[in-house]
């Protein structure tokens, strides 16, 4: 999309990276983040969620 | 009910009806089940996305009625008839304000990353994803869609234990 706000790059048997203007809320609407580049964890098993701690290496997760 | 924006969706069991004229986006719908409600998409209901039981728990959620359930066998003849008929186009809710928010990332709970306004999204082998303004990631690993929520986190009961916001 032209002029996107947002960049998301699906990273292989990793996280979501997410750069740009963005904010994240949590399940209760609450603000988690307003950092310009951040790590989503894709592989269900961080211990720091909805972020990415590495986690997914241990795992072995592929898609 | 005779206005010709007016949509039916069905999976055999119930038929979801959806009268724009009421809606007043409240986007319950979409916020508790983008597998099925995703005005991203058209059509942008698919009956098939999640169990018939979730299904009518968010319908009933509706705060306006724009949004209506029937079990099949409660239809009447027209209702009958309109299932059958193939309808070219159809109007999506409304649901972005102001294109120059930053875009809005909700992490739902045991569920996805939803993900609305305008952005791009670049794929594992760094091919370009088709683009949209509100799509769902998934966030258990084990989607049969990647990088996409198919719904399998309730499946496999994905849970939010240790994560930054406190459960």
């Amino acid at each position: 999309m032209e002029n996107e706000n947002t960049r998301f790059k699906v990273i292989a048997g990793g996280p979501l990276k997410v750069t740009g203007r963005f904010q994240i809320k949590g399940p209760d609407g609450e603000i988690i983040e307003t950092a310009e580049a951040v790590f989503l964890c894709r592989c269900g098993n961080s211990s720091n969620k909805p972020f990415c701690d590495g986690s997914h290496k241990q795992n072995g997760f592929a898609e | 009910m005779n206005d010709p924006r007016n949509r039916q969706y069905t999976n055999g069991d119930i038929t979801v009806f959806w009268v724009p004229s009421k809606c007043i986006h409240a986007t319950t719908c979409f916020r508790e089940l983008i597998e099925v409600f995703n005005p991203g998409r058209r059509p942008w209901v698919n009956m098939d996305g999640a169990p018939t039981r979730k299904i009518i728990e968010v319908v009933n959620k509706c705060p306006t009625q724009a949004l209506i359930w029937k079990n099949n066998q409660d239809l009447t003849e027209e209702e009958q008839k309109a299932q059958r008929s193939v309808v070219p186009t159809e109007e999506t809710p409304r649901t972005l304000s102001g294109q120059e928010e930053p875009t809005s990332i909700r992490i739902m709970r045991d569920g996805p990353i939803v993900v609305e306004g305008r952005f791009s999204i670049t794929g594992s082998e760094d091919q370009k994803l088709k683009p949209s303004t509100l799509t769902s990631f998934c966030r258990c690993g084990a989607s049969r869609n990647m990088p996409y929520c198919d719904g399998t986190h309730r499946k496999i009961d994905f849970t939010d234990q240790n994560s930054a916001y406190g459960e």
